[in-house]
């Protein structure tokens, strides 16, 4: 468990390394994009919690505005993390399939809405099994898998299947449909919006077929970042999943209206040849999926040669302005799993530390 | 923080929450006696580096198991924060200590336990000097010399004799003695391994004749790591060797080392089956970690992980034999690199003969500073 002891004011140049911090005013930057996207739109924000992992940022997005009241979780333990931050509009856009697991998602029913989404008839009757069983319903969402290749129905007969399962069972209440796309080559405003359009599409078919089957369907759940403005504009989406878009990474540097606001600070230890310095973060604090590596931010002619566990490679051109003690800061290429490597967010603005936030749902997979 | 499902002792392994680190206790004691027996006989002794597990009742059992030197290597002045109180009166940060701050940490540490610390810089070592000094402690310093990992340290040779005579005659300080982190050395063949480790530590070796030859004892010459913890302790004049994956081993280690097991696995479980020979699983990069390669999946006849999203595994297997798991069924991971998945865990789950015999806290997970 890793803690940072500071005091609030404490200059950004003296935190201990490496350190975690997020921007508040990039942060409530890109809170506001949202909010002001969303302002007219029947369309809402439900954040994805699992690219912040604590019910505070949520909750920063809802009172800045463009937010449903409320949030995803990836995982049940994440859910209850929201919950126990009073967040109680809760949608799991993934399969819970195991009886102990659901026997907590049933305890959380008590005290929320607590949606749940399934590609098999086979996990409707397991999830009616078990809330019948604790006395509680639980809501039901179709995932159709709309270009990830990963888990959701293949087609509008399945999702029908399914909505049908949960009409007739007990112990379940069918909600709506959900789905998350996968960008692809997609970078242009232009292209976004026609990837957007065309991957949704195939979640509304899944809509379209259960309605003719005369189920009524409340929740469109679909889109994300890359589409969060697409989605929007899409009748019969009702909300999108955004994550990414609070604190950002270099992997959406086709997004400009976005800032990134989750940045680790670090120190350089060695100079050891003229051109290049090593800092103190490594993977281990940064992450660094499929080995893509972070940039550094804001120091023109350094670069980012190499990552290792916990030292990273600057490569600087010429006279290096970087000396052994001297703090950088790198801008990570994904957001997601950084977070989920640190216990809490020490918030600057201004060069100096404004707060430390705890970080509740980290490690939160189960 | 970790939220699994906590379950009694004695719960069969497979009625566990996923995605859970499970460590075997049997093949974790059969990998420890091992390596430790490797080093019983031998001039050289292992110094295991914590880094690979983070987990203080892991590191007990390393020093039970001997072959050591007495103490344990960390690679930042945060784990041995963690590993001082849990009981561990020699440790080494294998690693530089450069800020004002935490080298007043680390003499604070010095305080409770013989504390060891790299350099491979004058102004550091004049820094450490004096806060040894201001602070009344004796730091144990290792000069870290540069070989063929190429990261940081000093050069070889007369950079490094300078560097060390800097130490032995600052105050507060102990000159110990040498350092390399030469890589990982991966082969299936014995000779090359050992032939690519001695290319490597030659420059070392020579290092400490000159220091040698300069009128100062060199008691500590430290190299190697798990993956030639063999050809690393054969070598005359190496003293210890900092090995830590040998304990829970991983994907990248295992097939190179048949006489270790696979200790440390990821039990994940199928969430949903949208094709035939193709299953997504709630095992993902943040449980399991894709930092530098995907894991091996254990239990499915020939499984090829497609892709680790941050929260689902995606793993196609060969189900011409009507292999058909169900939703609920458990699948079980290797993870590609034990360290970057132990980082992540709060929680490790030990268990022998199918059922939990130990929770284990990982109590140095996210200590980077």
């Amino acid at each position: 468990m890793d803690s940072t002891i500071c005091e609030r004011g404490t200059p950004v140049d003296e935190l201990e390394t490496p350190c975690f911090i997020v921007e508040l005013d990039a942060l409530e930057s890109n809170y506001r994009v949202v909010s002001d996207t969303y302002r007219d739109t029947v369309c809402k924000m439900r954040q994805h919690t699992k690219n912040i992992k604590s019910p505070f940022l949520a909750k920063m997005q809802m009172e800045i505005g463009g937010s449903n009241g409320g949030v995803c979780t990836a995982k049940v333990a994440e859910a209850e993390v929201m919950v126990e931050g009073g967040i109680t509009d809760i949608l799991i856009p993934n399969q819970i399939v195991t009886h102990d697991k659901l026997d907590r998602v049933c305890a959380l029913a008590r005290h929320g809405d607590i949606k749940l989404c399934v590609d098999s008839v086979e996990n409707v009757r397991t999830i009616s099994d078990v809330a019948t069983k604790n006395g509680v319903e639980v809501s039901i969402l179709i995932e159709v898998d709309t270009s990830m290749g990963r888990a959701g129905v293949r087609g509008p007969q399945e999702g029908v299947a399914i909505a049908e399962a949960a009409r007739d069972m007990p112990g379940v209440a069918f909600r709506g449909v959900m789905s998350h796309q996968n960008v692809g080559e997609a970078f242009s405003k232009e292209d976004r919006y026609l990837r957007g359009q065309e991957t949704i599409d195939i979640c509304l078919k899944v809509k379209d077929a259960v309605e003719a089957a005369g189920i009524p369907v409340e929740i469109v759940s679909s889109g994300e970042t890359f589409c969060y403005d697409v989605a929007a504009q899409i009748p019969g989406v009702t909300e999108v999943e955004g994550g990414s878009y609070a604190l950002m990474s270099t992997g959406y540097g086709y997004m400009t209206e976005f800032q990134i606001a989750g940045k680790v600070l670090g120190t350089v230890v060695s100079a050891p040849r003229p051109g290049v310095v090593i800092g103190d973060v490594g993977m281990r604090s940064i992450a660094a999926p499929a080995g893509v590596l972070p940039t550094v931010d804001g120091l023109d002619g350094v670069e980012v040669e190499s990552i290792h566990d916990d030292h990273i490679v600057l490569r600087t051109n010429g006279d290096s302005p970087l000396r052994v003690g001297d703090k950088f800061k790198l801008l990570p290429a994904h957001q997601d799993m950084l977070v989920n490597r640190w216990d809490q967010y020490v918030a600057v603005r201004d060069g100096a530390v404004e707060d430390v936030w705890d970080i509740p749902g980290r490690g939160c997979y189960h | 923080m970790e939220r699994p499902i906590f379950k009694p002792i004695g719960t069969p392994t497979e009625e566990l929450d996923t995605p859970s680190l499970i460590v075997d206790v049997d093949a974790l004691d059969h990998n420890l006696a091992t390596v430790a027996s490797y080093f019983a006989g031998r001039t050289a002794k292992l110094r295991p580096h914590i880094e690979a597990h983070r987990t203080p009742a892991i590191a007990h059992k390393q020093l039970a198991a001997g072959g050591h030197v007495g103490g344990i290597a960390v690679s930042t002045l945060g784990q041995a924060e963690t590993f001082v109180p849990n009981g561990f009166s020699d440790v080494f940060v294998a690693n530089l200590v450069v800020t004002p701050q935490k080298i007043t940490s680390l003499c604070a540490l010095a305080q409770q336990a013989k504390i060891g610390v790299a350099v491979d810089s004058a102004a550091n070592v004049s820094d450490l000097s004096n806060a040894a000094v201001a602070n009344g402690v004796t730091l144990e310093v290792v000069v870290y010399v540069n070989t063929r990992l190429g990261l940081y340290g000093v050069e070889p040779g007369q950079p490094a004799v300078d560097l060390a005579k800097a130490v032995v005659d600052s105050p507060g300080l102990v000159f110990a003695g040498i350092m390399t982190h030469e890589g990982s050395i991966l082969s299936d063949d014995a000779g090359e391994t050992a032939a690519e480790t001695c290319a490597a530590l030659q420059p070392l070796l020579d290092t400490r004749q000159a220091i040698e030859q300069a009128g100062i004892g060199v008691r500590v010459v430290s190299a190697g790591g798990t993956s030639n913890y063999e050809a690393a302790g054969a070598i005359e004049g190496v003293t210890e060797v900092q090995a830590g994956s040998y304990a829970l081993l991983d994907a990248r280690h295992a097939p190179h080392l048949p006489q270790l097991k696979t200790a440390g696995r990821v039990m994940t479980t199928v969430t949903s089956r949208p094709e035939p020979g193709y299953m997504i699983t709630d095992g993902g990069q943040k449980a399991i970690g894709a930092d530098t390669g995907f894991p091996s999946v254990d239990n499915l006849p020939s499984p090829t992980v497609k892709g680790l999203s941050a929260e689902h595994g995606s793993i196609y297997f060969d189900s011409s034999d009507g292999v058909d798991p169900q939703l609920g069924e458990r699948i079980w991971c290797t993870p590609w690199d034990a360290a970057t998945c132990a980082n992540l865990h709060d929680y490790i789950f030990a268990v022998r003969n199918g059922a939990l015999e130990a929770v284990w806290e990982v109590s140095a997970r996210g200590r980077y500073r």
